[in-house]
């Protein structure tokens, strides 16, 4: 009874994916008479063509310079944070350190609005000071708005409340000794966080990338607000492009949602465990 | 304290540029958006640029009059707490029931079942979203799978039909059968059923009773249509049917690893008092877990409160707007058509204060009813 419950709720976990998966190797034509079987001819028509229209070769290396960018940004000045709310006594940690806990269960996409205005307006006051100083002509300036660095300023900062907490209690484990220790043989502060703090948080540091990286390779709300150059865009925003008005090419569709699970998929049959343990980190909270 | 003045003032320089950068990141994508739209929310601001050229002023609290008297936003209100229900009395007992099954070791091979059933967190919202409009359209898997059972049950009663008439015979007793099992169907195809059905029959040669079989099903048999999500009430149903799919294995994980920690004597013992596992669930598991399940909930709270991408991309909150969430609501007011950010800005608002009241709510029925672990 037991198995039969949790084979039904696994197959129905994995049924449309495969059916999914099963689809986009079939030529349109064949799917309209075959919703169910296997493809009769296989195909990979539908990926060419899935490819070329999403422009998923422009996207896929922005998709990548956005997750590992900001993934290595939020650790860096996430554990930089952590050290010192964790390891410098200060009565700064009290409210800033809660401002970040709050962070963590405010969600960002609800101020996309907010975001956006802030972006684009940094951008006019920036073009008309420039144009002020003579620096620039009538062209636009695109610092924070259509620009990777927008980006990745915002989705670092999306990402630091968890990141920041997590690697603070974390670092809260280590011994004060050692810090101590350091600071007799005369070490500056930023040098203990090199030598011996940075090594000593490489497990939560793993823990917080991966969780990351998942995140920001899937992440639509925020980049669909911040960027409308083609160039400039990831690949959820691409895979958007085959919602609803493809309705006469199913193959392509298919294949494009193929195109974006595939490289999650994959980076969760490696990193399984190591995704599942940062599951429950960043769910444990007080 | 024995320190020296010049080592506290190290030790200040050093704390301050240390955290500044997530400092100065938390205030850009936080603090300062969230002064933005309390400002906003509360002008006439129309776009354009907001420091120097185009004048706009605050003019009070109008915008929040108009969200509450406005219809839109109390559907996708109340669309939100459908969300809200269905995560907390859907995701989490469910989660809670696998995680125990694998806990006990009910069922085995939990590694198994656990990484099955997280495989949809971990793909895009995006591609779910479509996946999923594609799976419940009049061409997607559950037409299929029903139009085939339909097909199969005409044709079954085709068959009665002319087995009951001795083969292949066109009279009217026949055609008004076929047309009555047909059910609505052939009223809607012919003008008159009976004369139209009867002529169409008579063109067959009489052996050829397998393929007016055939033709009869692919023309008379029911189709199963979507358009029943048209529907205010129920056109939430698949979307609240995918976030359960997508999110329980999360809570699963979640539930599990916090058991996993539980010393299984306790259990063990229970058991040999006689509790059956319902009971060990209800009175032992969930007293445990209290301080997990409430951090499960508020997960839960602030995640459906915030949920975007899963309807923008199944449904864009259509038809007709039934399906509309508060985070489209405000996309559309500020990005579709002529924006109005004063409004989009409310909206925004209202979503923080909506789940911070949720999450103090919750952590005040926590104090009254759960201990901590």
């Amino acid at each position: 009874m037991s198995y039969l419950v949790m084979s039904v709720f696994a197959l129905m976990t994995v049924y449309p994916i495969l059916w999914l998966i099963l689809n986009s190797f079939k030529p349109t034509p064949e799917y309209r008479v075959n919703r169910i079987g296997l493809p009769r001819t296989w195909t990979l028509v539908n990926y060419a063509g899935a490819w070329k229209i999403g422009e998923f070769s422009k996207l896929i290396g922005n998709s990548f310079f956005y997750t590992i960018g900001a993934s290595i940004g939020i650790i860096l000045v996430a554990t930089l944070a952590a050290f010192a709310f964790a390891k410098i006594k200060s009565k700064a940690t009290r409210p800033i350190y809660g401002s970040f806990v709050i962070g963590i269960l405010l969600s960002i996409q609800s101020l996309m609005v907010p975001i956006f205005l802030e972006v684009s307006q940094l951008d006019r006051i920036i073009g008309d000071l420039l144009r002020l100083l003579g620096i620039i002509g009538q062209q636009n300036v695109n610092v924070f708005y259509n620009s990777r660095f927008g980006v990745l300023l915002i989705y670092i900062g999306a990402g630091l409340p968890i990141a920041v907490y997590l690697c603070t209690e974390y670092i809260r484990g280590i011994p004060d000794s050692l810090i101590e220790a350091a600071r007799l043989d005369g070490a500056s502060y930023f040098e203990i966080f090199r030598r011996v703090i940075l090594p000593m948080a490489i497990p939560i540091a793993m823990t917080v990338t991966i969780l990351n990286i998942t995140k920001i390779w899937n992440e639509f709300a925020l980049i669909n607000i911040l960027v409308s150059k083609t160039e400039l865009k990831s690949m959820p925003l691409g895979i958007y492009r085959f919602s609803g008005s493809m309705a006469s090419d199913y193959g392509k569709q298919f294949a494009a949602l193929v195109i974006g699970m595939a490289p999650m998929l994959i980076f969760y049959v490696i990193f399984r465990k190591q995704i599942t343990k940062g599951v429950f980190a960043g769910a444990v909270k007080g | 304290m024995s320190q020296q003045p010049w080592k506290a003032t190290e030790e200040r320089r050093a704390y301050w540029s240390m955290i500044s950068p997530a400092l100065f990141l938390y205030v850009f994508v936080f603090a300062f958006p969230i002064i933005i739209s309390i400002v906003i929310s509360l002008s006439n601001y129309a776009g354009g640029k907001m420091f120097g050229g185009d004048s706009w002023r605050v003019t009070g609290f109008q915008q929040y009059v108009r969200l509450a008297g406005d219809p839109y936003f109390w559907l996708a209100m109340k669309n939100n707490i459908y969300l809200v229900l269905i995560s907390l009395f859907g995701q989490l007992p469910l989660g809670l029931i696998f995680a125990y099954l694998i806990y006990r070791r009910i069922v085995k091979f939990g590694e198994f079942w656990q990484g099955i059933l997280y495989i949809p967190a971990i793909i895009s919202v995006i591609v779910i979203g479509i996946m999923w409009n594609i799976i419940f359209s009049p061409y997607g898997l559950i037409a299929e799978v029903i139009n085939r059972a339909y097909a199969a049950s005409f044709s079954r009663q085709v068959e009665q039909i002319f087995a009951a008439a001795g083969g292949f015979r066109v009279s009217d007793e026949v055609v008004k059968q076929l047309i009555t099992a047909s059910g609505p169907n052939a009223l809607e195809i012919f003008a008159e059923p009976v004369e139209e059905l009867k002529t169409l029959l008579l063109a067959y040669a009489p052996d050829q009773l397998e393929v007016v079989k055939q033709d009869l099903v692919n023309l008379l048999a029911r189709k199963w249509s979507a358009a029943f999500l048209a529907k205010r009430d129920i056109a939430m149903l698949p979307i609240l049917f995918v976030v359960l799919w997508m999110w329980t294995g999360m809570y699963l994980i979640l539930f599990l690893a916090n058991m996993q920690k539980i010393d299984s004597g306790i259990v063990e013992a229970a058991r040999i008092d006689g509790a059956s596992e319902g009971q060990i669930i209800w009175r032992i598991m969930l007293p445990m877990l209290s301080g997990v399940v409430v951090n499960a909930a508020i997960l839960c709270i602030a995640g459906s409160l915030n949920s975007f991408d899963l309807v923008f991309a199944m449904t864009g909150g259509g038809p007709a707007r039934v399906t509309q969430l508060l985070s489209i609501y405000m996309y559309d007011r500020a990005f579709m058509g002529a924006p109005d950010y004063p409004l989009a800005n409310a909206i925004a608002l209202a979503i923080v204060i909506f789940s911070l009241m949720l999450i103090v709510v919750t952590k005040i029925v926590e104090r009254r009813y759960g201990g901590r672990e």
